[in-house]
């Protein structure tokens, strides 16, 4: 048999452990009109969902505390660092004592819930909805009251970031450099984040950016910062930085 | 030889991208009547809505204004007598209640409470009050509910409307996280559901 | 990793009694246990990571039952079963879920679920229960059982490039993950009877369960008009041995440890009573009838109580045939008439009417229902069918 039909057939093979390719892979949108002047705000950093671990060769993610661990305190500095450059200050979101925990958690899912309506219904190609498609739009709120959560009482803005970094293995590695020989693209390593503001007087989503492939290696400080720069891209107020809205 | 590669490179892509198995999301215009659910019935919005191109079973349909997850307006137009309310997943195991030609207005909440805990596999599924309304121009039963995924914390809340017409069973539901987007659309499908006609 | 999938263990104790002798002979007592055990190694505690993680949600679940007086007899079982050294590293959490299951996290968190304690008997087999999850804590089987899986993945992606025509390599990798499962849960299967053999619980409970999980299962595929089938091999894509084959093993080997006699002072009923009547309801919402008329059949053995003819009715209503409408109005009136019963009693028989060509006395049963329950949140809908 020819090389081209082993590739097909091993195509078909494989096709249940690769998936199907993203297609676009970054997206930023903004409340049209909106803009944050830096050094006025108070933002407070809600606590960002990361898990970093290693991708297996067959694609299983192998949880890594302690990459987990470096992530978090990278991002943590790499944050503060990349927002004083702004002239913002972020505080890290402090549970008061007394808090329901079932209330918090049930905004951290209402954020995500948006956030992923956002991904699927605006953003990428494939299952958009006609009212998100049209130009210069980007309505999405997470309603009045969640200003009046207890802790964000000094707050103006809550930022969410989420990010999850499965690295390839050697392993994982090695069978995409065979898996090319037989025409067969094998991606090794996923790194997803998104980020998103909150304004906490209206509720209102006013930035979302998300990142299906990102950049940097969290595990250092140099790559978490690199990392954090991509997540905060198109972050109202940020100068220079191009702002793409939802028209795409 | 090359249009061969070609034709097999094509090939192979486009199995592994994938074509999409449903039909794309829809507009619906503001102020339009629309026939829904692939059934008599028919539907005048007071807003414009997205229909999602997959639908929950074979005569029912979903609208949406911010994705599924925020707000979802389904209609049920005419299960028949024996079939379960949306497609079931495992009819081996865990087979779904089934619409009964015989069945009384109270039992329709239960129907929908107890579709919900076999398919999400939950106990947290709670019909709240159950009162008599008029729907599609003719005695029907308007109830609230409340549930959550199984993993979830995010607690949603629903309402319906739904009457026996001729041993079927027509309904609208519409379901909404409790926080904040419950309330914010809920004159947008209470419209809806009024102008129901078949 | 979470795991485990518990059957149900059905009493057979005087097989097990004939063969008994006399004097009870307890197994070897168990090893010194550590406790404060620390997670050693990448995987695991990239693991306890996960389920640290995980308990977080699960602490603020909404389905997690929060009555300490349930949670606090849960927990008492588990340490007579194991012991209070290696008790005091769990964390329990009930969880208002109507399956029969258990789960136990990689850090020490174990979930029993309500379907569990509606099934169980006693407190030694709740105890035979517990210690099996206990068990695979114990033996670390979380990350044994994660490495397996890893192995089994990356052997199947590399057979999908280098051997792309022979499935038999994938085959076999697929086939060794669920055998490794199966071999895991018989060895937590024997390390849960070998805690109940050193504990004042009987052994011979452990294998009781499963005998009735399959009778269960025989009654609810013929609810559903299906055959009734167990094989003694699991099958090749089965995560647990079968319930036969567990029956069995473990009935042997309780025979070896040889006691038979049952716990004094069991508190099993008083422990469940508040909540049996909210498990019954969830289980006959699950629209399973053969299954949930065995389960009632089994709670009734030493006779039909008021919450049990009531659930009775609840089922036979809910199927709604019309025989079963008419049987579903005699367990309500019975349960009425026995006394005690709840108002939801004569909702349950004035529907049940109705719908069976008895509008008067229907009507009449739903009258009396809402002078009982004025604040019903159906008394509207219900007015109108007893104005009709």
């Amino acid at each position: 048999m020819t090389v081209a039909w082993r590739a097909l057939l091993a195509a078909l093979f494989l096709v249940c452990f690769i998936g199907a390719p993203a297609q676009a892979q970054e997206k930023t949108g903004n409340k049209p009109g909106f803009t944050l002047v830096p050094g006025t705000a108070r933002i407070v950093l809600m606590r960002p969902s990361i898990r970093a671990g290693a991708q297996s060769t067959g694609g299983m993610f192998e949880p890594n505390a302690d990459w987990t661990q470096q992530a978090r305190e990278n991002i943590a500095q790499a944050l503060t660092r990349v927002q004083s450059r702004l002239g913002n200050v972020v505080t890290d979101y402090v549970e008061p004592v007394g808090l329901d925990p079932a209330q918090l958690a049930e905004y951290q899912e209402l954020f995500s819930t948006v956030a992923g309506s956002v991904i699927e219904y605006q953003f990428f190609k494939g299952n958009r909805l006609p009212t998100k498609k049209r130009k210069g739009q980007f309505e999405w709120s997470l309603g009045p009251n969640v200003g009046k959560l207890p802790g964000l009482e000094n707050a103006d803005y809550a930022l969410f970031i989420t990010t999850e970094d499965h690295f390839g293995s050697t392993g994982r590695k090695i069978l995409q450099i065979f898996a090319a020989i037989a025409r067969v693209s094998v991606k090794s390593g996923e790194h997803k984040g998104y980020a998103g503001l909150v304004d906490l007087k209206t509720g209102e989503l006013v930035w979302l950016n998300a990142d299906l492939q990102m950049g940097g290696d969290v595990r250092d400080a140099d790559g978490a910062e690199k990392r954090v720069s991509q997540l905060l891209e198109g972050f109202p107020g940020r100068p220079a930085a191009p702002t793409t809205t939802a028209s795409r | 030889m090359n249009l061969r590669k070609i034709a097999i490179a094509a090939i192979a892509t486009s199995l592994v991208l994938g074509s999409p198995a449903v039909a794309g999301n829809k507009l619906i215009a503001s102020g339009q009547r629309v026939k829904v659910a692939k059934s008599t019935m028919t539907v005048q919005p007071n807003v414009e809505w997205n229909k999602m191109g997959a639908r929950p079973g074979r005569n029912s349909e979903t609208w949406t204004l911010d994705g599924d997850g925020l707000n979802d307006l389904t209609f049920y137009g005419g299960i028949e007598s024996g079939r379960p309310l949306f497609r079931e997943v495992d009819k081996k195991n865990t087979p779904l209640p089934k619409v009964s030609s015989t069945m009384l207005l109270t039992d329709i909440p239960a129907l929908l409470e107890n579709s919900y805990r076999v398919a999400l596999q939950t106990s947290a599924v709670q019909i709240d009050a159950v009162q008599p309304v008029q729907f599609a121009g003719t005695n029907g039963v308007r109830f609230t509910y409340s549930f959550s995924h199984q993993n979830e914390t995010l607690r949603r809340r629903g309402e319906a409307r739904a009457a026996m017409i001729g041993g079927k069973l027509y309904m609208v539901t519409y379901e909404a996280p409790a926080l904040y987007y419950y309330d914010r659309s809920y004159e947008a499908f209470r419209a809806a559901a009024e102008s129901v006609k078949l | 990793m979470a795991s485990g999938k518990l059957a149900p263990f059905a009493l057979t104790l005087s097989a097990v009694l004939a063969t008994a002798p006399a004097a009870a002979q307890k197994a070897p007592p168990l090893p010194t246990y550590t406790p404060a055990y620390s997670p050693t190694g990448v995987d695991e505690r990239g693991l306890w990571m996960e389920s640290d993680e995980a308990e977080r949600r699960l602490r603020d679940s909404r389905s997690v039952i929060k009555d300490p007086a349930l949670t606090g007899f849960v927990r008492d079982v588990l340490c007579r079963t194991v012991g209070q050294d290696r008790c005091a590293s769990v964390r329990i959490y009930v969880q208002r879920i109507p399956a029969f299951n258990a789960t136990m996290y990689p850090n020490g968190a174990m979930t029993v679920w309500s379907g569990l304690l509606l099934r169980v008997r006693s407190e030694a087999e709740l105890g035979a229960v517990l210690g099996h999850e206990f068990g695979h804590f114990e033996l670390r089987h979380g990350v044994k059982g994660f490495k397996n899986a890893r192995t089994g993945t990356d052997i199947m992606a590399w057979a999908g490039i280098l051997a792309p025509y022979s499935p038999s390599y994938q085959f076999g990798a697929i086939g060794q993950i669920f055998a490794f499962n199966r071999a895991q849960e018989r060895e937590a299967d024997l390390q849960g009877l070998r805690y109940l053999g050193a504990s004042d619980y009987p052994s011979a409970e452990a294998a009781t369960v499963w005998t009735r999980l399959m009778a269960e299962a025989d009654a609810s595929a013929l609810g559903r008009k299906r055959k009734a089938s167990h094989n003694y091999a699991a099958g090749f894509f089965a995560s647990h041995p079968t319930e036969i084959a567990r029956a069995a093993y473990l009935r042997k080997a309780a025979q070896e440890i040889g006691d038979v006699e049952p716990y004094p002072n069991d508190r099993y009923r008083q422990a469940l009573a508040n909540w049996l009547p909210e498990f019954l309801s969830d289980q006959i919402k699950l629209n399973d009838f053969g299954g949930s008329e065995y389960l009632l059949n089994e709670l009734a053995v030493d006779g039909w109580t008021t919450p049990l003819l009531f659930a009775r009715g609840e089922l036979y209503r809910e199927r709604g045939h019309p025989r079963d409408l008419v049987s579903a109005a005699q367990f309500y009136q019975q349960a009425i008439d026995q006394g005690g019963a709840a108002p939801e009693a004569w909702r349950g028989l004035g529907l049940a009417l109705l719908r069976s060509q008895q509008p008067a006395p229907g009507r009449a049963a739903l009258r009396e229902y809402l002078r009982n329950r004025p604040e019903a949140p159906d008394a509207a809908i219900l007015s109108t069918l007893i104005a009709e």
